[in-house]
């Protein structure tokens, strides 16, 4: 019976982190992009559903306006960086990443500051239900990235990732993709993150840390960049590669770094060996 | 159709362009030559809004497009390419060319003939030979809705029978009509295709007129020799 | 009031020699590697815990363990750049696929360091007495951290001016092909370059690691502070990077007497992000030449 219930965690699990992912691989793989920005709007998703929630507002309304929020944010932040190239743009995005960990830590009054958001509403009260929810979701997830990376402002995404200058020329306005991916981009982690909080029903500011950054881009690069079967594949090996080790019985204070340790290690394998990963048609440049 | 008005452009403290006017007449090859350094790309980079102008306007088809960013010249009719070939590398041919212009396959097909390449549309860019890339790269621009062509030193490494295909090429786009700016180093394929020709040296127009004319022009040699 | 103010930009030159020692090395490896080696941290966490293993745990000599936790990080630098960064370049990855190499490098020794001494504050206990100088407050530690600052930079400073393996360092950062034309072997430079960042690291990690405390996260909070003082001031210049680094030390000082002290670490994001917005290339940089 705790099996179950465990394969059940697991599968909500890698519902809600297939949708960071994908969502992750539009802004990176579709339109270069190396946004290490995508924890932030993660982390804006979860506190502004559970503070919405827990303040009364239904749950739906709330997780809509974490995704809301987060989608403005991936707005607000590509405009000043969409000039910004390769690992500058990462440096500002984490850089952004860093000051909302610091405002979740500090803006008490709001956040709670370490002491985090307990109680926050669950997706429902049988988590069977909640694996479905998570799972639709994510298929849903999946299918609109699909729809949009080939459409034609997904293939515009992806010239201005090849080439922005001869995009230009071809008289695509890249400024206007950049933030188009970032605010869908952003959006999607939003909804990731509120059904996080609404999931686990308890965030703090750790969720801004390095940790999910590694194992979203350890995922991305694995899976594939550019390709949406790749991010889904990505997720399943990336959170199910580290499992066997709770078999072996270590405690919870080894098994965390011990994950953060494989994850890192298979990204700069991946790196270091097959840079395109298992369904990617681009690797990182 | 372009008009360039005492157009200036410095780098740091050296000016690439200075005081520099000129006008490119519609239906006709004109080609850009000069020394190096003569700022003739930086001009070029002007005109499509690649690179501010410092002071000075341009006006295409009788419009000021001064400041106008990249995209926006571009959709005002401009088609350029680039010294090294600017192609979506990850992508087949066929996505490079619809990404100019969104058209079928047989539509396609037509423009990479008239460019004579040999390959087909599935083939990837990065397997293209530097060759290929050019041939390419001017077929997507013609693919895309333009007033005028600007080709960025389009014979530049290529083979002889490559560089004569241009040469063809240029001729027919030109009976239909094309607006053609060049800028190239090989005289012998500048003498012998363009109506005008237009010398730059030291960011401003020296001379310009017909072939024979500025082949007899003095000016010209000393420019290149450095007088 | 005077005497408070004395205090804030004291602690603020205090910060930005450590934040120098962080940045000149980082700043150093970026203007010749051409990449953001932000593993620069977990090589400055090796120091501090090394020392507090040597010291501490083992109860060796306190000097010989400042030199081995030094040497310690020396090696970890090394090994990174062996085993990660050189493969890499060897399949002409870009600085951005460097960047991600060097943040998993960073997360793993992290993960190392949380598992190998655990998550509690460490320190290590040193007589430290306590100065008066025009009004401030400042410890012997303190003092220390600012003399070795002083002449670690002078150092690397001559280093890079006056000597030939400073001449080839330069070449390398200003055209690597055109240095090999002329002998020098950049994988060699590259190497050399990691040693003395990596040293510079150490150092700051064991004066932290004995003026402050130890946490496994140490690593990264410096690396933050390092290279926001190294764009500040200017990314590709080791000048630039220190100069950035004690603006960041005073801004920060002098910034918490407005703020909520939690703030503290906010500051330096803040002004991270604004200076990748703004004037990327640092208040020393030159602005890159547009196409």
């Amino acid at each position: 019976m705790a099996f179950i219930n465990y394969l059940i965690h697991l599968g909500i699990l890698i519902g809600i982190y297939t949708i960071l992912v994908v969502s992750l691989n539009f802004a990176v793989g579709f339109t270069g992009l190396l946004n290490l920005g995508h924890v932030g709007f993660f982390g804006i998703g979860a506190y502004v559903s559970a503070l919405l929630a827990v303040s009364g507002v239904p749950l739906w309304l709330a997780i809509l306006g974490g995704v809301i929020a987060a989608g403005i944010a991936g707005v607000i932040l590509a405009i000043p960086t969409a000039r910004l190239k390769g690992d500058y743009l990462a440096l500002a995005t984490l850089g952004f990443t860093f000051i909302m960990g610091s405002v979740a830590r500090n803006w008490t009054d709001v956040t709670r500051g370490a002491l985090g958001i307990p109680g926050i509403p669950r997706l429902a009260a049988d988590n069977v239900v909640v694996l479905a929810i998570v799972g639709v979701l994510a298929v849903i997830s999946c299918f609109i990235f699909r729809r949009v990376g080939q459409s034609r402002f997904g293939r515009a995404c992806q010239a201005l990732r090849d080439d922005e200058l001869a995009a230009k020329m071809l008289g695509k306005n890249t400024f206007a993709h950049k933030i188009g991916a970032m605010g869908l981009s952003a959006a999607f982690a939003g909804l990731g993150g509120a059904l996080f909080a609404h999931y686990i029903t308890f965030i703090d500011p750790s969720i801004f840390g390095f940790g999910d950054l590694i194992l979203l881009f350890s995922a991305l690069i694995v899976g594939g960049l550019a390709s949406v079967r790749g991010s889904w594949v990505g997720t399943v090996v990336l959170l199910l590669l580290p499992e066997p080790l709770r078999f072996i019985g270590f405690p919870s204070s080894v098994l965390g770094p011990a994950r953060e340790m494989i994850f890192a290690l298979l990204l700069l394998l991946i790196l270091l060996y097959r840079p395109k990963g298992l369904f990617g048609e681009v690797d990182l440049s | 159709m372009i008009r360039v008005q005492k157009v200036s452009k410095h780098f740091g403290g050296v000016y690439a362009v200075e005081d520099c006017s000129m006008d490119i007449k519609e239906g006709i090859i004109t080609s850009i030559i000069g020394p190096n350094g003569a700022g003739k790309t930086t001009l070029f980079n002007m005109i499509c809004g690649i690179v501010s102008v410092d002071s000075g306007h341009i006006f295409i088809d009788g419009k000021n497009v001064t400041g106008l960013p990249a995209y926006r010249i571009a959709r005002r009719g401009v088609s350029r390419t680039f010294q090294q070939a600017h192609l979506f590398k990850n992508m087949t041919v066929r996505d490079n060319l619809r990404a100019a212009r969104e058209t079928s396959d047989v539509e396609l097909s037509k423009v990479l003939a008239k460019v004579h390449f040999p390959l087909g549309l599935d083939v990837r860019a990065s397997d293209l030979s530097y060759g290929q890339t050019r041939l390419v790269e001017i077929a997507r621009a013609l693919l895309k809705t333009h007033k005028v062509l600007m080709l960025d030193e389009p014979t530049a490494g290529v083979n002889p029978k490559v560089r004569h295909e241009l040469r063809e090429i240029l001729l027919n786009l030109k009976k239909e009509g094309n607006t053609i700016v060049l800028i190239e180093h090989d005289m012998e394929f500048v003498m012998g295709i363009s109506d005008e020709v237009i010398v730059m040296a030291q960011g401003a127009v020296l001379t310009r007129g017909s072939p024979s004319k500025v082949q007899s022009d003095k000016r010209v040699l000393e420019a290149y020799l450095g007088k | 009031m005077s005497s408070i103010a004395a205090q804030l930009i004291l602690n603020g030159i205090i910060a930005g020699a450590i934040y120098a020692l962080v940045a000149s090395g980082f700043s150093l490896i970026y203007s010749i590697g051409k990449f953001m080696h932000f593993a620069h941290g977990a090589v400055l966490a090796v120091g501090a815990y090394m020392m507090y293993t040597f010291a501490v745990v083992l109860h060796w000599n306190f000097y010989l363990s400042i030199i081995l936790a030094v040497l310690a990080s020396m090696c970890a630098g090394q090994l990174m750049n062996l085993t990660v960064y050189r493969p890499l370049r060897k399949r002409k990855a870009s600085s951005a696929v460097l960047l991600i190499a060097s943040i998993s490098a960073m997360t793993f020794v992290n993960a190392l360091i949380l598992l190998a001494w655990g998550a509690d504050v460490k320190s290590i206990p040193v007589t430290n007495p306590v100065f008066e100088v025009l009004g401030a407050r400042i410890t012997l530690v303190q003092v220390c951290i600012i003399g070795v600052s002083m002449i670690l930079l002078a150092c690397l400073w001559f280093l890079m001016k006056r000597t030939t393996l400073g001449k080839a360092m330069r070449a390398v950062a200003d055209n690597k092909e055109v240095a090999q034309t002329v002998g020098i072997n950049p994988e060699w430079i590259y190497s050399q370059t990691f040693l003395i960042g990596s040293f510079l690291a150490g150092v700051a990690g064991v004066l932290i690691g004995i003026e402050q405390n130890l946490y496994p996260q140490m690593g990264v909070q410096l690396a933050i502070k390092g290279f926001t003082g190294a764009i500040i001031g200017s990314l590709s210049s080791v000048p630039g990077s220190v100069l950035g680094s004690f603006i960041l030390g005073l801004v920060e000082n002098i910034g918490i007497w407005y703020l909520p002290s939690g703030y503290k670490d906010a500051i330096a994001f803040v002004l991270l992000f604004i200076f990748l917005l703004f004037k990327p290339s640092g208040l020393l940089g030159v602005k890159a030449r547009e196409a």
